[in-house]
């Protein structure tokens, strides 16, 4: 089957990370069209047309979220998201540290479309590494004057400061994002305000991730139609899925949106001899299982959720008939439970109460009743919170209780089996 | 006076160049808050209260805005740690791939558990939340540099070089040596099932106490009979404020008895 390699193409075959590398494959020259040639509204026009949707979880459409920023305010902050910490996710990981000058350009070209002069990059805590590798990229960008006052003479001035966090999963949240790189608790705000009207520092700003802005770089220099072109009616071009769990080749894969689902898991080398595939996480640790009857949709954001789980992160985990769901379960809960950041009640205390119970039924210590307990208090969680994080709790511990109850109820001591 | 402490004033001297282009970089001073806490960490091998002073000084924020941000944060350590800070996936897709057999290994190797150093002070161990390499599990990071598709064997050479001194990441800068945890939060093993009040005492794991249940007092004779050192922490001085209490009350006991 024909793979695609837009945002990954030459990752593994030769180093990109220098800026000589990058500009033999034709680099920073769509940052030169674009402030030679285009004005914002341009670069705004392309990515809407293009159908790009924001790559890092909500897949709410790019060109849309820039369009709320108020018109009358010229002082607004581009905010690159890498801050990937959600289960199974890889894909920033590697642009990061594979082809860092990508980034820069990418966000170079966001900044540029929405008139932003001051763009930061958050790059979670534990990418040292990567923070490094784009440190050292972002220097010779200065150096070449892609960054900076006067960018080719045109009179437009860009300053990208990179901002490194300190290990915090809620602060990919982009409001906790907001806060933290204020220097405060990775707590999210409530909203609205929107950070496109009250973002960092009270000012207009769009939070967009990594890989959203990579894509700029290549619709640029293909054209909206290329994008557009493929996909399905309304999950357009491309993207990176990272591939893990119980398949034989893990790895970030590129595909065109709505390659199927089955396809995908080939590519990364289907499942190991013998084994049969039991359930699939399609979109991160938020996201709930789909199983073998999907396996023929077509991946894209309406199909996921039509079958009740998203595309989210992108981010595949494969499940065979080797895994323990209740082991599964407690792992993810538990997860939530140690990120919540204890703003809301459902989320701090909900989670770790059900951690509780799924950590007693790993162990084979039931109680009658937990299988009930785990639906009400999930369930419980959910929507009541000022973040998504709560809300992630339930869909894959309900997902795996509806389909493999037996695993969970075979756990809970029998009544007479108890200590009176 | 500890040697890290008579030697603060002159590292705050050396970094405060640094600091100041950091601050520099922002339109708002408080923004330089983690950076700052990561060159102190750097430095000093954790990040110690006069650290945290000098930030909450050169970004007009009080001491508890400083350490309430801090504390947020499970990479800034606000005691010290081991020279080796390994931190192994307990992510999902790690556990599905041998990282369980892994953490065991470490745990019996190392003789500690979640969030606890090595008596020796070179290493810290700890179970950390998915590292975003998934493809090659089971990985770790070993003061945050990444380790991937981990073996025992691996494992056990790893130990060997860090203890002779040829492990190919450096060891973290070490001025104090470390106690049994750097954790300030209740979660690791060694206060494990003595963390919060309704899960101790209480007959139901899912009664969640209140008033009138034992724990409190269960937790508070557990916190003064116990020797904790007299920080500027929050939760420390309340443990020193009853212990006083239980002072005053023991020297009226010994009056009375006059």
């Amino acid at each position: 089957m024909p793979v695609t390699k837009v945002l990954t193409a030459g990752i593994g075959e030769v180093d990109l990370r220098g800026i000589d590398a990058y500009r033999a494959r034709g680099g920073y020259k769509q940052w030169e069209r674009a402030v030679r040639e285009m004005q914002p509204a341009d670069v705004q026009s392309l990515a809407d047309k293009s159908g790009l949707r924001g790559r890092g979880g909500a897949g709410f459409p790019t060109g849309r979220k820039w369009s709320f920023l108020p018109k009358d305010k010229h002082l607004r902050y581009l905010v690159c998201n890498c801050d990937e910490a959600e289960p199974g996710t890889f894909k920033d990981h590697m642009l990061l540290e594979e082809t860092p000058h990508q980034v820069i350009e990418g966000m170079l070209i966001g900044a540029y479309a929405i008139a932003s002069h001051h763009a930061f990059i958050y790059i979670r805590g534990e990418f040292r590494r990567g923070y490094e590798i784009f440190c050292a990229a972002l220097e010779e960008a200065k150096r070449a004057g892609y960054v900076g006052k006067n960018i080719f003479g045109s009179g437009f001035d860009l300053e990208l400061t990179v901002q490194r966090g300190a290990g915090a999963y809620i602060c990919g949240e982009e409001t906790a994002l907001l806060n933290s790189l204020e220097g405060k608790r990775g707590e999210p705000r409530l909203k609205p305000p929107f950070p496109a009207v009250e973002g960092l520092y009270g000012m207009p700003t769009v939070v967009n991730n990594v890989e959203t802005l990579a894509y700029l770089v290549p619709i640029l220099e293909r054209g909206a139609e290329w994008f557009a072109a493929v996909g399905t009616e309304r999950t357009k071009g491309y993207k990176v899925v990272s591939v893990s769990g119980h398949v034989r080749s893990p790895g970030n894969y590129e595909i065109a949106m709505g390659t199927p689902i089955r396809e995908l898991i080939e590519l990364a080398g289907g499942l190991r001899p013998g084994r049969k595939l039991m359930a699939v996480q399609p979109g991160g640790g938020s996201s709930a299982c789909i199983f073998e009857e999907h396996l023929d949709w077509p991946y894209d954001y309406e199909s996921l959720a039509k079958a009740g789980s998203m595309l989210g992160s992108g981010a595949m985990v494969v499940f065979d008939d080797t895994t323990d769901f209740v082991k599964a379960a407690y792992n993810l809960t538990r997860f939530f439970a140690h990120e919540s950041c204890g703003q809301c009640t459902p989320c701090r205390e909900g989670g770790d109460w059900l951690a509780r119970v799924l950590a007693r039924l790993v162990d084979h210590r039931g109680v009658p009743g937990d299988f009930e307990m785990l639906a009400r208090i999930s369930s419980g969680i959910t929507g009541l919170n000022l973040c998504p994080l709560g809300d992630s709790i339930e869909p894959f511990l309900k997902s795996v209780m509806l389909r493999f109850p037996d695993q969970f109820k075979s756990r809970i001591l029998a009544l007479q089996a108890q200590p009176a | 006076m500890t040697q890290r402490e008579e030697n603060f004033p002159a590292l705050l001297e050396r970094l405060t160049p640094e600091c100041e282009r950091i601050i520099a970089q922002y339109e708002q001073k408080r923004s330089a808050l983690l950076p700052m806490m990561h060159l102190f960490q750097e430095h000093e091998g954790y990040v110690s209260a006069d650290a945290m002073s000098a930030a909450a000084e050169m970004l007009d924020l009080t001491m508890g805005e400083v350490e309430g941000t801090v504390s947020f944060y499970t990479l800034l350590y606000r005691r010290p740690v081991g020279k080796y800070m390994l931190q192994i996936c307990r992510g999902l897709a790690c556990s599905i791939n041998g990282a369980e057999d892994m953490m065991a290994h470490f745990r019996e190797r190392l003789g500690v558990g979640h969030l606890e150093t090595t008596d020796d002070g070179v290493f810290s161990y700890e179970e950390v939340e998915c590292l975003a390499a998934c493809d090659r599990a089971s990985c770790m990071q070993v003061n945050l540099d990444f380790v991937y598709s981990l073996t025992p064997q691996m494992v056990d050479e790893m130990l060997v070089a860090m203890r002779a001194g040829a492990y190919s990441t450096a060891p973290m800068v070490q001025i104090e040596a470390p106690g049994r945890t750097w954790a300030i939060s209740q979660e690791s093993d060694i206060s494990r099932g003595k963390k919060s009040p309704g899960a101790v005492g209480v007959p139901l794991p899912n009664n969640a106490g209140g008033v009138g249940d034992r724990s409190g007092i269960i937790m508070l004779d557990h916190i003064i009979s116990r020797d904790v050192e007299f920080f500027t922490k929050t939760s420390e001085r309340a443990v020193v404020d009853a212990r006083q209490v239980v002072e005053v009350r023991e020297e009226e006991g010994t009056h009375a008895g006059h």
